[in-house]
């Protein structure tokens, strides 16, 4: 009876799942013929994904139970954390900075982490919280993106963009989701940075960071903005917001990734090891080097 | 009706020009704070639904109409599996019988009509104010309410937009 | 419907349902300029028991892909089986084998189509892509995936790849004067490097030893061929006669 029930409730979770599946579906059918072969596309053969859920009472707490290690370190599937994105708009385009370092509790998962996904040419999204979840729903915002290019002949507004995905995770809205992404580029109206997250939360902005070393950024990045910085500039400011985060936060680090987005679409400027940035002139010592604030009584010369 | 501009996201301001009065009709303004997605989602299904009523039928929902719809919604949701968490401040002008209107409005459903409302913690410090204030000054007493609350909350936000609806429509006010 | 909201309230108190458990052993995979090596131990455990000596954690795909699974060996099985079932698929449809980076994004898509109720595994993809050059992707249970030059995951995964960091990709070394790294390992320093590796792994993680499988797959003319047939017991497995060439080396780890 139970099984009955969950299966054709609509107010249970899996009722919830088919309603977002449903949501994505609705406009596109998408036949096999799209994909060459149903072998083709994993999980979204039909067009919309599918997902498996467990045959629990409460599939959520089925999942935060297994996954979740803010509550329970030793839980077994643990989920990559931990980083510090930037995102900022001015005069010459939008700079997204990120670092590159995943953990798994204190264990450095990796350092070459590429944090900025590239949606299409002039689309850029950010990585913050679930790794996957970003790389996932990232890359099927791209094909959507793609699919109101070919039916309306224009390319995707950076606005529209950010709400196709800002309404497919709200739709997944308490099930464990786990995103905090700013999706940036340029359309019609100029350079455009909103951030969405899991919450559903979309807002529209000038200078935003995600992660557990945002507040360093911000510290850093705050003070350095102007409107119309140099490209240069703002290059720089990008950089040196995710080096003091990187040096700060220690969920962060390894090395810094940097974008510009421009008129013509995104340019990938360089990847900067963070330590070498230090040892280059970032770090405090190098900064204070030769200098002193004590304050001798100048030298006389006597003769 | 005014309305803090920050949207935080723990200890991080994330923006502070945020606006979170929609106006859903040519006489009818609504306040919404609460949980972050649910508010704005909420508050853009309210707005097209208040907005398909006006096309269709060629005159707009009046404020006690409009609050009695929104109720519903609210109770509605809150008797499904993810229910909104959204409170809300609905004040409208009737333009047929010309008297303004203020709706309290919860997450759960409860409305009630008054003379002031508040929600969030301010709503601690300005009701005691508003209960003693003249109200014939209602833009005076409302700078007081924002004074007080910038004064005395710990957290205290920064700016706040500041809407009039009346008789000529929905206007936004600077203090 | 009262009937509905009582079975929903007299539902029996439950036990956390936990499907999953963790079986040890460790899996690594290193690609090179034109190969890719592809390595796991092959002991099954269960806390301090040992399942089994001989259960294999690296799979060969199609004759340019090895996929290494490691985590709960029930899952890993089943998704290996189920990655081969759409491979077989595809080759009915297309009429040939599917490239590297398509394969990579295919296990993303059936990763995250468990989201909500993951495969515990965690999977490193070794093979040779398309312009012939040796590829690693590894991914994270729900489907995260990068390409990457080396990966460790699995129990010992904190011993070793710290000692590839070092050894591959010359972390925290300064070349000699006027000297500098390599930017590719040619196969004869990667064998004994994946060697090593678990030798020392097994010293010091009770749940790595009894026996080595490493897949080597060589892009087509590799120069790393005749290395490999010098080799003691190197066995080919390759299965079409054109192109790419799998060979697998089998040794013994300790058994205690």
């Amino acid at each position: 009876m139970n099984s009955f029930v969950e299966r054709y409730s609509t107010t249970s979770a899996t009722g919830q799942l088919r309603r977002a599946q449903r949501l994505a579906d609705e406009e596109d059918e998408f036949s096999d013929a799209a994909w060459g072969s149903s072998a083709g596309f994993g999980n979204i053969v039909k067009g919309s994904p599918s997902f498996m859920v467990p045959n629990t009472p409460d599939p959520t707490s089925f999942l935060r139970l297994h996954t979740d290690d803010h509550a329970d370190p030793s839980c077994r599937i643990k989920i990559q954390h931990g980083t510090t994105t930037l995102a900022f708009r001015f005069q010459g385009g939008v700079i997204v900075a990120v670092d590159s370092r995943a953990t798994a509790g204190s264990y450095i998962a990796s350092g070459t982490v590429k944090k900025v996904i590239e949606i299409n040419p002039y689309l850029l999204g950010t990585m913050a919280g679930g790794a996957a979840d970003c790389q996932y729903w990232e890359t099927y915002l791209g094909m959507h993106c793609r699919l109101h290019e070919l039916r309306n002949r224009e390319r995707i507004s950076v606005s529209a963009a950010s709400k196709y995905l800002s309404n497919l995770v709200y739709s997944y809205k308490g099930m464990g989701l786990s995103m905090g992404t700013m999706v940036c580029g340029w359309d019609k109206t100029g350079p455009a940075v909103f951030y969405v997250d899991s919450d559903g939360t979309r807002l529209k902005g000038d200078i935003f960071s995600v992660g557990s070393g945002s507040t360093f950024a911000y510290g850093v990045l705050d003070q350095g903005y102007r409107w119309d910085l140099t490209d240069e500039e703002a290059q720089e400011l990008g950089r040196r917001s995710i080096y003091a985060a990187g040096h700060r936060d220690a969920y962060s680090g390894n090395t810094c990734n940097l974008y510009h987005v421009k008129e013509d679409g995104w340019k990938f400027i360089g990847n900067y090891d963070l330590a070498q940035l230090h040892n280059q002139g970032y770090g405090y010592e190098h900064r204070v080097e030769g200098r002193s604030s004590a304050n001798p009584p100048e030298v006389v010369a006597t003769a | 009706m005014a309305a803090d501009t920050t949207a935080a996201r723990s200890i991080v301001k994330m923006k502070v020009d945020e606006d979170k009065i929609k106006t859903l009709s040519p006489h009818l303004l609504m306040a919404y704070s609460g949980e972050p997605g649910d508010t704005v989602q909420f508050a853009e299904y309210v707005e097209r639904n208040i907005r398909l009523y006006q096309i269709r039928n060629l005159y707009a929902l009046r404020p006690s109409a409009a609050a009695s719809w929104i109720r519903r919604s609210l109770a509605e949701s809150l008797r499904s599996r993810r229910p909104y968490s959204v409170n809300l401040l609905l004040g409208g002008y009737d333009t047929a019988t010309h008297d303004p209107h203020l709706y309290w409005i919860d997450y759960l459903g409860t409305i009630s009509e008054v003379p002031f409302a508040a929600h969030g913690y301010g709503s601690y410090f300005a009701l005691s104010l508003l209960d003693r204030g003249p109200l014939e000054e209602g833009l005076a007493t409302l700078k007081r309410c924002i004074d007080e609350v910038s004064k005395r909350l710990v957290v205290s936000p920064g700016n706040y937009k500041i809407k009039v609806v009346d008789k000529d429509g929905v206007r936004e006010v600077e203090l | 419907m009262p009937a509905m909201v009582s079975s929903m309230s007299q539902q029996p108190t439950q036990q956390a349902f936990n499907p999953y458990t963790e079986n040890g052993g460790t899996i690594l995979a290193i690609a090179g300029a034109d190969f890719s090596v592809i390595a796991g131990d092959t002991r099954q455990s269960e806390g301090y028991s040992i399942q089994t000596r001989y259960a294999p954690k690296v799979f060969k795909l199609t004759d340019k892909a090895v996929l290494a699974v490691n985590g709960f060996a029930a899952d890993g099985n089943m998704f290996v089986k189920k990655v081969r079932q759409r491979l077989e698929w595809y080759r009915h449809a297309h009429a040939k084998d599917m490239p590297i980076r398509a394969i990579a994004r295919l296990i993303q898509t059936m990763l995250y189509a468990r989201r909500f109720f993951p495969y515990y595994v965690y999977n490193i993809l070794g093979g040779i892509e398309e312009d012939g050059t040796g590829a690693v992707y590894s991914f994270d249970p729900v489907g995260s995936y990068e390409r990457e030059a080396c990966r460790a995951a699995g129990a010992a995964q904190a011993l070793v790849q710290p000692f590839l960091d070092n050894q591959i990709y010359f972390k925290n070394q300064t070349p000699a004067p006027g000297s500098s790294f390599p930017k590719h390992l040619p196969l004869t320093s990667v064998l004994p490097l994946v060697i090593d590796s678990f030798t020392s792994a097994t010293e010091r993680h009770i749940e790595v030893g009894d026996g080595l499988e490493i897949y080597v797959v060589l892009a087509k003319n590799s120069t790393a061929l005749q290395s490999l047939q010098s080799l003691r017991g190197a066995q080919e497995v390759t299965t079409t006669a054109d192109g790419e060439r799998v060979f697998v080396i089998r040794r013994d780890l300790k058994k205690d």
